[in-house]
This record gives structure tokens, sequence and C-alpha cells, in this order.
């Protein structure tokens, strides 16, 4: 692996005189030093709209004393720029401490030397950029091409390419070298006045590989397909039915409706609806849900890359582990970082994220799923007499506190005396999550199952997850719409 | 960094990007520096401190053809500056043509005079001197014995903005801004249910933010969403919050009057210019100019002064009613309306509210609310409707049920659904009494009529 010089200068020395910087004074420090660089490729109509590249370093320097905090941002990586970093983050660190009524400290860790770097079958620096665009392009005229109601097509292709240092006072010395490419389609149709637009994306962790398998290639039809599907679709019906949601919209609801339940900040904070509730029962008892941000996952989809929430290590220096949140109905584990895990008084199990080194850890899910079950999506179908079937989602969200969800799902069709019939747009979902856990009816096999992937937003940080899931059958949900 | 090593960085840029290509028409140069300090609580306790300091540049190049390059960093060094000048060029090389392109702004003799958008206090604030701000929050949320918990946080942003451009055009500006953010949760001790608040200040000077408000407010907003009863479908007067008020009036329609999204025709509000699409009460403006406020600026993004824009005026949505930046009015033949808004130097310009502003009525708050025999009041919600056809359907997660003219319990499971239209032109009073977010300043508004979702069978 290739280390860029503005790392390779943050050396044992350094090292030597920040530790004596913190001697005493800080309980445990950690600093991210990372070089970022990228492409971003937009384009409207088939004409570019923006086709940019970028350079950015970005240090974040976090101290800890008795329960406060102390964090100090930075924009170059300079040696005595970082000594600086770390005296402020002390201070502050003090000074937090000095007011706060919750009172912990950080459990220690064994120190990790290690280097990561993602696999890459094409290093995105090594694709001409004449290449990107033509990749662009093709999506971009196979959508407009596709029908004269397409009205708008957009294609944004993003790679980016990050080196981060991780050192901590336990000893740690991680360089993290990832890659990832992300291609995105999104499509509006026009028929009489009537406007639909349908969206997809293909990303991973890797090289330009990502935006070459059959997947990524079939992209922009698919989503041109789904636009023009929509034009001819109902106004939904309402009320309390029977919901049978495709993979994609499963995981989103397992993330949103679920997932961010489980992390043990917002449970601490008294937000979460699940507080006090592990080893207790609260989902129908096939119900076992999974976060595993590890590496190594992206074989199960045949793909030649990783998944887009994957890592090596957090941004906490915790490596990325497999973590069963709900085993056969009962809450097994929450989602913990660095400051969660001590105050719990459980391992860490390396959920502690930031997008940039600027930007503190929170505690964030890597890729989520719900394991798959027996039931085939045709059984599925035909066990039920009046319902609704679910695709795709436009967007969701949960109040943890409360419970209460909300999703939008992009295309739904309505289910009688087990049979498919008529399309609908704009299906809204909602419910409490304890309640809907427990209702869901029939969960599909292993040849249902499916990945997503997509970028969740906390505390105005977005970072890469992804979620899996099968088709799964959910009794009595509010179904709402227009009418 | 002094204002004079950047006024010869941009020189710099310039005789870069000339000696490359004699093809360059136009380029401009935006530089920011800004520093910040934020301060946040969890579980009703400070946590933690952050300062924190960002400068960067970023550069985008235009064609004779309209194509366009763009590349930024954060690196001000002169060696990084000229490969973002020559990776702006590079990336020129390969964009698309576009005719609809003009030209960039060209000097402008004069500056709105907008007061107080820079508090120095805030410039030079230090850490300590920001404490107070969150004690009063931890305070509020001590003192009540239902409530069990809050997360929040105070910020203080001090940036300096510089832009130039190859038509002559330079400008620069500084700016101030604080926030104080609270979320607060209670707990009924009969009940055992829980339940969240939230409230928000923004303000341009210190001396404005009063955190105590905040949490007070935040504390009362929890507090009336406790016990939440479903009720039965219903089609009955609705009365938006201001926080309703935002969500369902005026952000819809700011995204709908964004130029580039009208002219990829991509709003529901495309074929309606001109056209009376609300009630003759509603009145909406977009002003940058008014003196201290979260949401002007001397000049947008691109170095365009910033002006006061009538949009809605008695319910008619007016011909000049969009929000340009200097491409999309090029495109249009006019004057750009000083709306070119980039977050920062990572984006390039795209189109933003100033100060986004529903006038209020002369209907008094208690009268509205007397007013309604059975309703709904909301308050908030998650959803946002769907700009390209007006249609919203969304989940009320704050509101309650108004009878017999009185607040009334809040509400479970429960859903609204309208089209934007329907909902504008069913807009039957708006409250002398506003408030502000930020950039938005928005009244209380009865609508009405609309359809209701219970979660009751």
């Amino acid at each position: 692996m290739e280390i860029s010089d503005e790392i390779k200068q943050i050396d044992e020395n350094l090292v030597k005189q920040l530790n004596q910087i913190a001697n005493n004074k800080a309980e445990y420090w950690d600093i991210r030093a990372e070089i970022n660089n990228g492409t971003s490729l937009d384009f409207t109509n088939q004409k570019s709209k923006e086709i940019s590249s970028f350079e950015i370093a970005n240090c974040g320097i976090r101290a800890f004393k008795n329960g406060g905090w102390g964090f100090s941002v930075l924009k170059d990586l300079k040696k005595d720029s970082i000594k600086t970093g770390l005296e402020k983050a002390i201070k502050l660190a003090v000074l937090t401490e000095s007011l706060t009524k919750i009172k912990f400290k950080i459990a220690q860790n064994d120190p990790i030397i290690q280097n990561f770097k993602s696999k890459c079958k094409k290093e995105i620096e090594e694709i001409a950029i004449d290449d990107k665009i033509n990749t662009v392009k093709n999506h971009e005229k196979i959508a407009s091409n596709y029908s004269p109601y397409i009205q708008n097509t957009h294609t944004l292709y993003m790679d980016g390419h990050s080196q981060t240092l991780f050192l901590n006072s336990f000893g740690s010395k991680i360089i993290q070298d990832l890659s990832f490419v992300r291609l995105f389609c999104m499509v509006f149709a026009n028929k009489n006045g009537i406007i639909q637009k349908s969206a997809n994306s293909v990303a991973g962790v890797g090289g330009y590989e990502i935006v070459e398998t059959e997947k990524a290639f079939n992209l922009s039809k698919k989503t041109a397909k789904e636009a023009i599907k929509l034009l001819n679709a109902k106004s939904p019906i309402g009320g309390k039915l029977t919901v049978i949601a495709d993979p994609k919209l499963t995981g989103t609801i397992i993330h949103e409706a679920f997932g961010h339940a489980c992390e043990a900040d917002l449970v601490l904070s008294n937000e979460s609806v699940l507080k006090g509730m592990i080893d207790q029962n609260v989902a129908s008892e096939y119900v076992s849900i999974i976060d595993d941000p590890s590496m190594g996952q992206g074989k199960q989809f045949k793909l030649p890359y990783e998944l887009f929430g994957s890592y090596f290590i957090d941004d906490e220096g915790i490596p990325s582990q497999k973590t069963v949140i709900i085993e056969n109905g009962i809450l097994k584990n929450y989602l913990n970082n660095l400051e969660t895990s001590s105050r719990m008084n459980v391992p860490p199990n390396g959920h502690g994220r930031a997008p940039t080194s600027s930007e503190r850890p929170q505690v964030r899910m890597g890729y989520t799923y719900l394991e798959p079950r027996d039931w085939s999506i045709e059984d599925i179908i035909e066990d039920t007499k009046d319902g609704i079937l679910c695709e795709d989602f436009q967007y969701g969200y949960t109040d943890p506190t409360t419970g209460n969800f909300q999703f939008k799902c992009r295309s739904s069709y309505k289910i009688k005396n087990g049979e498919k019939r008529e399309n609908m747009r704009d299906v809204s979902l909602s419910g409490m999550i304890l309640e809907a856990l427990n209702k869901i009816s029939a969960i599909g096999n292993g040849k249902t199952f499916d990945y997503s992937v997509g970028m969740c937003g906390k505390g105005g940080q977005l970072v890469r997850v992804c979620d899996g899931a099968p088709y799964i059958r959910i009794e009595n949900v509010t179904v709402g719409g227009l009418n | 960094m002094e204002d004079s090593d950047i006024f010869s960085l941009a020189e710099f840029c310039f005789k870069i990007i000339e000696s490359q290509i004699s093809d360059v028409k136009t380029a401009d140069i935006y530089f920011e520096k800004n520093k910040y300090i934020n301060i946040e609580i969890e579980e009703n306790s400070i946590k933690n401190s952050e300062v924190g300091e960002d400068s960067g540049v970023s550069i985008r190049v235009i064609n004779r053809s309209g194509a366009l390059g763009f590349a930024y960093s954060n690196k001000l060094v002169k060696h990084s500056i000229e490969k973002v000048c020559k990776v702006a060029l590079k990336m020129m090389k390969v964009a698309s043509p576009d005719p609809d392109f003009k030209d960039l702004p060209t000097p402008y003799k004069d500056y709105p005079n907008v007061k107080d958008l820079y508090d120095k206090n805030l410039k030079y604030l230090q850490i300590e001197d920001s404490l107070n701000y969150i004690n009063d929050l931890i305070e509020v949320c001590k003192e009540d014995d239902m409530a069990i918990s809050q997360s929040g946080n105070f910020v203080s942003d001090y940036s300096k903005t510089y832009i130039f451009n190859s038509n002559g055009l330079k400008a620069s500006k500084k700016e101030t801004s604080c926030l104080v953010s609270s979320n607060i949760i209670v707990k009924d001790k009969i009940s055992k249910e829980t339940s969240s608040g939230s409230e928000r200040q923004i303000e341009r000077s210190l001396n404005k933010l009063n955190a105590i408000n905040v949490a007070k407010i935040a504390l009362e907003d929890a507090k009336q969403n406790l016990n939440r009863k479903k009720v039965r479908n219903m089609k009955v007067p609705v009365i938006l919050t201001p926080k309703g008020s935002i969500s369902l009036i005026l952000r819809p329609i700011a995204a709908a009057i964004n130029a580039e999204i009208f002219q990829y025709k991509r709003s529901f509000l495309v074929d309606k210019r001109g056209e009376k699409i609300g009630s003759d009460i509603l009145n909406i403006e977009d002003n940058g100019l008014i003196d201290n406020a979260a949401g002007s600026q001397i000049f947008d993004d691109e170095g365009v002064p910033c002006q006061n824009k009538k949009i809605l005026q008695n319910g008619k949505f007016l011909e000049s009613g969009l929000l340009h930046n200097s491409y999309t009015a090029g495109k249009e033949g006019i004057e750009s309306t000083g709306n070119a808004s980039r977050g920062s130097y990572l984006t390039i310009p795209s189109i933003g509210i100033t100060n986004f502003i529903m006038k209020p009525g002369d209907t008094s708050l208690e009268e509205i609310i007397k007013s309604i025999k059975r309703g709904i009041l909301l308050n908030y919600t998650g959803d946002s409707p769907n700009i390209s056809t007006g249609d919203f359907s969304g989940l009320i997660l704050r509101g309650n049920l108004i009878e017999d003219g009185e607040i009334k319990d809040p509400l479970n499971e429960t859903m609204i659904g309208i089209n934007l239209i329907d909902l504008f032109k069913n807009v039957e009073a708006i409250s002398k009494d506003y408030k502000i977010y930020g950039a938005f300043q928005a009244p209380w508004v009865k609508i009405r009529s609309v359809n209701v979702i219970g979660g009751e069978n």
C-alpha cells in the first residue's frame, strides 16, 4: 500500500510527543488524519452540470477526561498543528469534565497496529476521466431514449479515495485506505401533466469494477422503466391492510424503524423505545436482525466488490464485526461505540462512525439485515386474501422516542384472493415499530433476499450504509394515501 | 491568512487560467474561511466541546461553448492552488457544451446596505463564554419533574467569503451566526408514556439568543404531545403552527420556485405562473435585505446583490416570482435575482432562499383556535410533499385534536393527505402572531378542510 507523504510524516517521534502532551491530563485521546480525493460527474438531460474533482485534508483530534469530551478540528496535517490541536482538545475536555454530571471512564482496549486497504480490481485513479464520462453519458442516453414520456434524466457518478491514519492513547496505529464508487440514476416521466419519478443506485467499496457489473449496466433502463410504469398507476387506497414488503422496503423499515432505536447513544439518552429491553421479546419469534459491516460480504451477492456499508475498522479504531441485534424475537445487543460500550460495561462492537475526520464519531449502523426464513414470494402472495404488495421506498423515518414510523413506498400492487392486481403509487405505511415487528406473519426465503445501498443521516452526518432483507408480510398496517 | 494574501492568490489563479487555454470564456474563484464552536449536551449534561476551523477554495471555469469545469481543495498554498486551477481546466475540457450559459455576473457599483450580519462578539467568542447558554438549557430541563432527558447544542460560527470572477467582480463579506437547539424527552409518571419536543433559534448576533426560552418551548412541545390518542377518519379544518406552515407551505413553495427545478419542469407550479394559486390572504416574499436576519446577505454566492422579491401576492403567483442564479437567469434572458447558493466551497452554485416570509394576517391565534368546533392542530410532520405533483400525504408526528375551540389530546398514528394547491386555496385565516426559524418566517394558518386518516378502526 502506498502511503501518502502527508500521512507518512506523522511518525513515532510525533506520537511520543503527543503522549507527553496528554500525560496525566487526558484519560484517552485519538487522532484521525485523512487525505481525501475524488471525482463527481453530474449530468442532467444528457448534459454535464458539474464535472469536478477535489482534494481535501481533514484532521479531528479528540481528548477525554472522566465523562467530558473535547474535540478540535483542523484542515492541515502539519506536526505542529496536530500538537496544538491535541492541546486544545485536552483543554476542552478538562473544561467539559468540570461541568458534566455524567462521569464515566473509557474502558481500555488492546492496541491495533495494522494497515488495511480495500481491494480494487480497477483503481479509480487509473481510469481516464473520459471513460467515466462515457459511462454516465451512456446511462443518460439509455434513460432518455427509453420512452417519449421521459421528461428528465439525471445521472450522478461519484468516486472517492480516502487514506486515514488513526492513532490513539491505547497505542493503536492504523491506516485505512478505502475507495468507493457510487452511480445514481433518477428519471422523471411526464404524461398529460402527470409527473412520476424513480431513482436507483449502485454503490460499493472497491474500484471502477463497481459500475461495470450487469446490475450497474441496467441501472438507467430499470429506473426509466419504473418511472414510466408509475404514470399509469392509480392513487392508493387507505385503511388498515395486510402489507407485503419487498426486500428494498423491508430493509429500510428494519434500518429506520428498528436499527436506529438499537443505537446505544439513543438508549442511554432515554430517546429509544428499546431502553431496558435486552433479553426481552421485542418481535415475533421468526425475526432475527443482524448488523455486520465487516468485509467479505459482497461474495454472497456475487459482487466483485465489497458492500457499500462495509469498513475494516470503525472511526474509533475498533474492528468491524457481526453484531446480533435480535435473535428469534429476543433483543440481544445494542450497537455500541467506545463511549456507550464503556458505560454499559460491554465490549465495543465497532459502530462508532463519522463521515470524515472532521466530524465526531456517533453510533451508526453498517450493513443491517433481517435473516431469511422459508416462504417463497409466490406462497406469500397466494396466502394473502386482501392486502397490498409494496415495492421500494421514496423515504422513511421514525420517531425513536415513541416508535412511530412512516414510510413512503414507490410502487404498490393490490392483492386480492392471492393474486397481484392493479398498480398504485405514493402509498405510505405507518405504525408503531414494536407492534409491527410482532405482526410479521411471513418471512421470505433466501431466494427472495436482496440488499440495497444508501446514505444514512444522523445529527447532520451522512454515512454509507446497506440493508438487506427478504420479502416479508406484516398484518394490520395503517396505509395512507391522498384519498 | 490575510486579505492581501487571498487577493494575490486570486490573481495568481486568473493568470494560470489565462495562460493555459485561450478557449476560457470566464471563471470564478470562491474563497471561504470559517471557524466555529459547538458545545453539545446529551442526557441533560454537557458532553462534548468542539472548536474547528476550515478554509478552502473552489474554482469554476467555463469555455466559449458553455462547458463547465470545477475543482476545489482546502490546501491554500500556491502549488496546490495551481493544481486546482489545472484540474478545473481539465474538467472543463471534458464537460458538455451548453449554449444556455450566458455569462457570470459583471461587477456591481453598489451593494445594498444590510446591517448587523456580523457580530464581532461571535468572531472573538471563547468557549468559556458560551457555556451559560448550555447551562440555561440544562436548568430548564432539570427543574421540571416530567422532563427525563435533553439533547441540544450551542453553535457559533464566523465566516469570511471572497468571490472573484474574470469579468472583474471582486467582493468579500464577513458574517456570523449562532444557534441554540433543544430536544426534550418527557415521561408521564402515571401512564409511563414518553414523548419528545424540540425547538431551535438561529441568530446573527449573540445577544439575541434566548436559550431558556428555547428549552421552555421544547418542553411545552413535548408535554403537549404526551398521552396520544388515535382518532377516526374525518374531514375537518386544520391549523398549521409556524413549524407546520413552514413544512407544508413555505418549504414546498421555495423548492417549487427554484428556477432550476422550474426549468426542468419538475415543479408543480410550472403551468401556474401569473395565476392565482392560493387564497386572497396568502402573501409570500423572499427578502434578503432585512437587518440582522439569519437569511439576509449583502450578495449571493456569485457576488450578485440580494433583493426583496415578491413571490405570491394576494394568492397570485407572480410572473417574476422565481429564484435565480446567473445561469438560470441567463437562460431566461433576465438578471439574476441574487439567489445563488453554494453551501460551502465544496459545491457549485445552486439556488437557495434568503429570508422566506409568509406575511402575517389580521386574526389573533386565540380567535383562530376558538373558531374551530372540531379540527386538528398540526405542529410537525416528518414528511415532505412531492414537489413535481404537489401531492402531500404524511404522518402527523406532533399534533393535537381541537374540540370546541380548545386544544385537546395529542394524536397518535394520524395522517393527512391533500394537494398543495387545494391547501393554498383553502387558507381561511392567518394569524397576526408569527415565528422565525432561521431563514423562515411563518404565522399560524387555518386550512378550511383537510382529509384526516385516523389510526382508530
